[in-house]
């Protein structure tokens, strides 16, 4: 259970200031799929930030299954991020020295997990994800589908409760993005709290419920009855 | 991260600039090549002398000249044959005393040789010295003082000079030609230990010292070797030695030396030299060590969005600084290898053309890798320690 109250987010300093969260107040029980959408600027990725613990809030109280998260080190926000947390990004954000599997393994060495442990689990993610076959190539002998499959393959190495993803249709076609809504809709279905940035009003259709940001603060919420699956024509 | 994780991501990543990782760690190799190379030669350089002062007597050896410091030379006046003698017998500190007549430069021949002559050294000398010279007859005898009072056209040879001359047949009774004086063969030295002694020193030729002196028509006793009865009355044999001298040949100024004395010269040289060379190695590794810091600078800012990522995957604050560390510090060791490779090379080339001990310690090897790792951890620190302080959030935004 996620839950922050009055929440605001201030960037710069003196008069070059931008409020880029203005108060936002919201709970987010466990297993829920929700959407975040609204206009460029008006402080989405920043809400995601804050809410996966990657930046602290400027003020505002946030309550991870009821653990005051502002009164954490940095060390254990690490850790949180580490066993709570899963992230998606726009760009993948892949390794790209390293091959795919090393990828994957990356928060489960942080985690102190053994070699053997950790590449059976990276090899069990990526071969459910299909790309078993490709374990070891690089990042860049991939196409941005697959490489968004290997960065959600990455945010569940750690079996987290929770999986934040900022646009993670962004920068791909149609197909792509409806396999990659389509793993998303299983992980809802296995449980876990799921958080997610868009544009597209198709992809959100997928989340139970639907946030809509307006400078720095919540101006709509919606729910959607029932989860559906989009017909892909409608999409394109 | 356990350390095996940590080599593999360090290596990873350094693979991905392999150029621009062997450019940086140039510094580092000359620097550490230059310590190995230099720390080999002077430990090289420095056993070779040391061993030929070994050779030349035990640590109750002393030596009288002329004091060099107030600008005497031997002449005739300086010693005569009376001096050692009377030495011996005054001083109760002093065991043994033998004058010498140098002949630094003497030609030496078999008879009805055709041959170029060869350059030997002549020592007129008396049997003391044997006891002064760390070492003793390989075959027949030393001189003797029925060889001194009889002026006997004797020598002994050292095993150099047998070998050349006598490779089969045994040098005792043969004869040589010194300076065109017949001289009978009694004796031969035995090797010296030491390759330096050899290469240098080994053609010497030991003759009584009345022979030697009308060999080279001179009078002139260079310096008077001597052998305290022990170690503690080495000071007193000393002194005492002076003291009759002075007495003797008033207006003449001496001065005696110890084996100790002339190891802690030796020791001061390259002491001196070893500090020196030590400072320019050390400033080739601090530019080494900047140059390592900067392309650090460099990787922090170009990876400045993947140690976001790494914080967003869990990476704590000492992972990122041990990856980055590890990173500086690998560089600084392949430099510090590369330049082991090219130190150790050096030193075995010179030694070899020096004719000495190639001396490469494993304590120098170690010391080297121990402190370009050192380099590495001291410049990689502050880089480090910036890639682990930035927030996750702000790097990830950066491009
Ligand atoms: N590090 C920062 N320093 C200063 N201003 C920032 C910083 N990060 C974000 N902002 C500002 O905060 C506001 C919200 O940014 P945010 O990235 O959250 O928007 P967004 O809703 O995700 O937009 P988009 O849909 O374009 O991704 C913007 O005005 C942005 O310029
Ligand atoms: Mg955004």
């Amino acid at each position: 259970m996620i839950e922050v109250k009055e929440l605001t987010k201030v960037f710069g300093m003196g008069a070059a200031t931008v409020e880029a969260l203005r108060g936002v107040t919201v709970s987010i029980p466990d297993g829920d799929f929700m959407a975040i959408m609204g206009p460029s600027g008006s402080g989405k990725s920043t809400f995601l930030s804050v809410l996966g613990c990657l930046e602290r809030p400027t003020e505002g109280e946030y309550y991870l299954d009821g653990r005051d998260v502002n009164s954490l080190e940095d060390d254990e926000l690490a850790d949180m991020r580490n066993q709570r947390f899963g992230f998606v990004f726009q760009s993948f954000n892949l390794l790209p020295r390293h091959d795919i599997l090393r990828n994957v393994e990356m928060p489960l060495i942080y985690a102190g997990v053994s070699p053997a442990e950790r590449r059976r689990r990276a090899e069990k993610l990526l071969t459910q994800v299909g790309l078993g076959e490709r374990l070891k190539h690089k990042p860049s002998e991939l196409s941005g589908g697959e490489q968004q499959r290997v960065a959600i393959a990455r945010a569940l190495a750690n079996d987290p409760l929770v999986i934040f993803a900022d646009e993670p249709t962004g920068n791909l076609d149609t197909k792509s993005s409806i396999e990659i809504m389509e793993i998303f809709q299983k992980l809802h279905q296995d449980a876990r709290t799921i958080v997610l940035v868009t544009h597209e009003p198709e992809i959100a259709r997928y989340a139970g419920r639907v946030l809509y940001f307006r400078d720095g603060e919540i101006v709509k919420e919606e729910a959607n009855d029932e989860l559906r699956r989009p017909d892909p024509d409608c999409l394109g | 991260m356990n350390f095996a994780d940590l080599i593999r991501i360090v290596w990873d990543n350094l693979k991905a600039h392999r150029m621009r990782a062997v450019l940086t760690t140039l510094g580092i190799a000359i620097g550490i090549a230059g310590v190995i190379a230099v720390v080999a030669i002077g430990q090289g350089g420095e056993a070779a002398i040391m061993s030929e002062l070994e050779s030349m007597g035990s640590n109750r050896y002393f030596e009288i000249g002329p004091n060099y410091m107030k600008n005497e030379t031997a002449d005739s006046k300086t010693f005569n044959l009376q001096d050692h003698v009377l030495i011996k017998e005054l001083s109760p500190a002093v065991e043994k005393m033998a004058p010498i007549t140098l002949g630094p430069m003497v030609d030496l021949r078999l008879p009805n040789s055709k041959e170029k002559p060869m350059m030997a050294t002549l020592y007129g000398t008396t049997p003391d010295l044997l006891a002064g010279l760390n070492g003793s007859t390989e075959q027949g005898r030393f001189l003797t003082d029925a060889d001194v009072t009889a002026h006997s056209r004797v020598a002994v040879i050292d095993a150099g000079i047998a070998e050349k001359y006598f490779p089969e047949e045994g040098a005792l009774g043969k004869k040589i030609f010194v300076q065109d004086t017949p001289l009978t063969v009694v004796g031969v030295m035995e090797k010296s230990p030491s390759s330096m002694m050899q290469a240098l020193s080994s053609r010497i030729v030991y003759a009584p010292i009345t022979v030697a002196q009308e060999m080279l028509n001179t009078k002139v006793i260079s310096q008077l070797c001597g052998v305290a009865v022990s170690e503690e009355a080495l000071p007193q044999a000393t002194s005492d030695s002076l003291k009759i001298l002075e007495k003797r040949h008033p207006g003449v100024s001496y001065m005696g030396s110890t084996m100790e004395e002339q190891l802690d010269m030796v020791n001061n040289v390259t002491s001196v030299l070893t500090l020196i060379i030590g400072a320019v190695a050390g400033i080739a590794l601090l530019v080494g060590g900047v140059g390592v810091m900067n392309i650090m600078l460099v990787a922090v800012s170009e990876r400045t969005r993947e140690i976001g990522l790494l914080k967003a995957l869990g990476a704590r604050r000492r992972d990122i600084m041990q990856q980055f560390l590890g990173e500086a510090v690998a560089l600084c060791l392949l430099g510090g290898l590369i330049g082991m490779a090219f130190g150790i090379g050096g030193a075995f080339i010179i030694a070899l053309a020096a004719n000495w001990p190639p001396l490469v310690s494993v304590w120098t090897v170690l010391l080297a890798l121990g402190f370009s790792a050192v380099v590495g951890v001291f410049f990689g620190l502050y880089p480090a320690s910036r890639a682990a302080s930035l927030s996750p959030a702000e790097a990830l935004r950066s491009l």
